[in-house]
């Protein structure tokens, strides 16, 4: 293999490649990145960069200039840091019986490979489902993702459900104590009929911000009986193994009522939680107070200290003050993507609603975010 | 004739290990048995009369040791985990308790947890697995810093494991520390009591 390829394009694909590999594979060889250049399928003049763990796959295409075609396997973290340490100058590529070398302006890498034979075969791209728009897709999903649980003790809980039916694509997560949901209108193409799968959240967030990144349309792959689900656009594709596990029956927690709600701004909110929870020991609670017109924020006791400050709030219902842990009232917050949004609650142990608000001053559909109240003292 | 490890333990019992199996002997006897050593042969013998007779072709090492009193199997993260069911039911100790903080940090190491009872006077409690005097004196030394903290002041302590030996408890009570025997079972299967979605 010999080839000469832009810096940054191949920096690129190769970070991209291998932010999903593991950082201790059982099997070295998935630890690599595999680097094809020439690919038989007659495209001609482009280099194809892949990584594979048997759960995420991740395949993206450079443009090259090949005087010799050929693969080659070398360790994927190292291959990334190095692509992306190199001058801005245009990267020769070499491989030479059991060595890769690697040459950008006066710098010169020399790399073990490891044997191809070895490498297992990326997983084909699933049936088509239809088209995204990348930006609402991204968007969507790291509204959602947000909520997912980060502990893998309940597998369930790291996932993101998705669902595909009348008309719209339905986004869910949650980790027992905050669940959101977004949906958006969407026609899959006819053939895909209505699906639910789980996707684990971290992986369908990075893939889903990188694709929707530049506007572009994603394509999304599934194939609910084999537990695949693939991403792909703008040269890149992805693929992950689903969850095989029940999410729970989330709609049944939705509340369908309220007795008070807010109006807040949630930059002005966002600021003074953080503000006040930096003596919240731990992110233990911090406390709202609403009465008539304002927000009373609260945290901390006599032992850390204590801190409170006052909103001027747009609040309908009796005086009430419910308590919450701030990191996820701040992550519901940032995610709702409005400059206001509509708190809305019952009692200070039931769950409260937050969702987004648009400009006139409406409760905007798409999206909600479901927080549990942590129990006050005494 | 294979390489084996031959282990006689002090309560008389003989295990022939080979360098595989795990923890499992290939045989063994236990006790009471009799081990008669004759010169290149072995013969373990039980009172029903079963034997296991060794023949010896080579010693390739021979050693003794003496492990002295078994001071009891000490694992670790039950410590940990006691502390931390504690603090997620710190009513456990009393009605109305609550926690300020675990690992509440002093000069000479963090308190494991630092509560307030109802009446809000503070209370260090020194969590063991099993309780005995040097624990009751860590505590003491802890108590004695806290105690010239003013915004802590007084400061009680417990002295909470799940067994607590009779002279450690002794101390404890003639020190003013009181003592509480935590059921770790109980602990681990009472559900937390914060709020979730389901």
């Amino acid at each position: 293999m010999k080839i000469r390829v832009e810096r940054d394009g191949l920096a690129d694909a190769v970070a991209w490649v291998a932010r999903s590999l593991p950082s201790r594979p059982p099997v070295p060889v998935l630890g690599g990145v595999l680097l094809d250049a020439g690919a038989e399928d007659g495209s001609g003049e482009a280099l194809t960069v892949s990584g594979f763990d048997y759960e995420v796959s991740a395949q993206c295409g450079v443009p090259a200039t090949i005087a010799d075609g050929g693969k080659a396997l070398v360790s994927g973290r190292l291959l990334a840091d190095i692509t992306k340490a190199l001058p801005n100058h245009p990267v020769e590529i070499a491989v030479d019986g059991s060595r890769m070398t690697i040459s950008c302006g006066s710098a010169r890498f020399s790399l073990p490979t490891m044997p191809v034979e070895d490498y297992p075969q990326l997983p084909s791209m699933p049936q088509l489902a239809g088209e995204l728009p990348g930006e609402i897709f991204g968007e969507a999903v790291a509204q959602v993702a947000v909520a997912a649980g980060k502990d893998d003790t309940l597998p369930m809980l790291t996932g993101v459900r998705l669902e595909i039916g009348e008309g719209k694509v339905t986004l869910v997560a949650t980790d027992r104590f905050r669940l959101a949901m977004r949906e958006f209108p969407w026609e899959p193409n006819e053939s895909l009929g209505e699906v639910a799968v789980l996707v684990p959240a971290k992986t369908l967030n990075d893939s889903a911000k990188t694709l929707g990144a530049s506007g572009a349309k994603i394509e999304l792959s599934l194939a609910a009986n084999d537990g695949l689900l693939g991403l792909s656009g703008t040269g890149r594709r992805t693929t992950t193994r689903l969850l095989d596990a029940d999410f729970p029956k989330y709609r049944q927690l939705l509340p369908t009522e309220h007795s008070a709600a807010a109006i807040i701004e949630v930059d002005a909110l966002v600021q003074a939680i953080k503000r006040v929870s930096l003596v919240a020991e731990r992110g233990t609670q911090v406390r709202l107070e609403f009465v008539d017109s304002s927000l009373r924020l609260s945290a901390g006791g006599d032992d850390e200290g204590s801190a409170e400050e006052e909103l001027p709030v747009d609040y309908t219902g009796d005086a009430v003050t419910i308590a919450f842990n701030p990191t996820y009232l701040l992550e519901g917050l940032q995610a709702v993507r409005t400059p206001r949004a509509h708190l809305s609650f019952t009692t200070p142990s039931r769950p409260a609603l937050l969702k987004p608000v648009d400009e006139d001053g409406n409760v905007a559909p798409g999206y909600l975010y479901l927080l549990m109240p942590v129990r006050l003292p005494g | 004739m294979a390489n084996r490890l031959l282990m006689v333990k002090a309560d008389g019992s003989v295990l022939v290990h080979s360098d595989g199996g795990s923890y499992k002997p290939l045989n063994w006897m236990s006790p009471p048995c009799w081990l008669i050593e004759d010169p290149d042969i072995w013969t373990v013998q039980n009172k029903a009369g079963e034997k296991i007779v060794i023949t010896i072709d080579e010693v390739m090492h021979d050693s003794k040791h003496e492990l002295g009193v078994d001071p009891g199997l000490q694992k670790d993260g039950v410590e940990a985990h006691l502390q931390e069911l504690l603090a997620e039911h710190v009513t456990t100790l009393g009605e109305g308790w609550t926690l300020v903080r675990r690992e509440y940090p002093t000069a000479i190491g963090p308190v494991d947890l630092m509560c307030r009872d109802a009446a809000g006077g503070s209370v260090a409690v020194e969590i063991k697995r099993r309780g005995e005097i040097d624990g009751v004196e860590q505590l003491t030394r802890y108590l004695e810093l806290l105690n010239r903290d003013p915004r802590l002041a007084p400061v009680k302590g417990v002295f909470a494991a799940q067994q607590i030996k009779l002279q450690a408890r002794t101390l404890a009570e003639d020190r003013g520390i009181r003592c509480v025997v935590l059921d770790y079972d109980a602990l681990r299967g009472t559900d937390s009591n914060e709020f979730r979605l389901f």
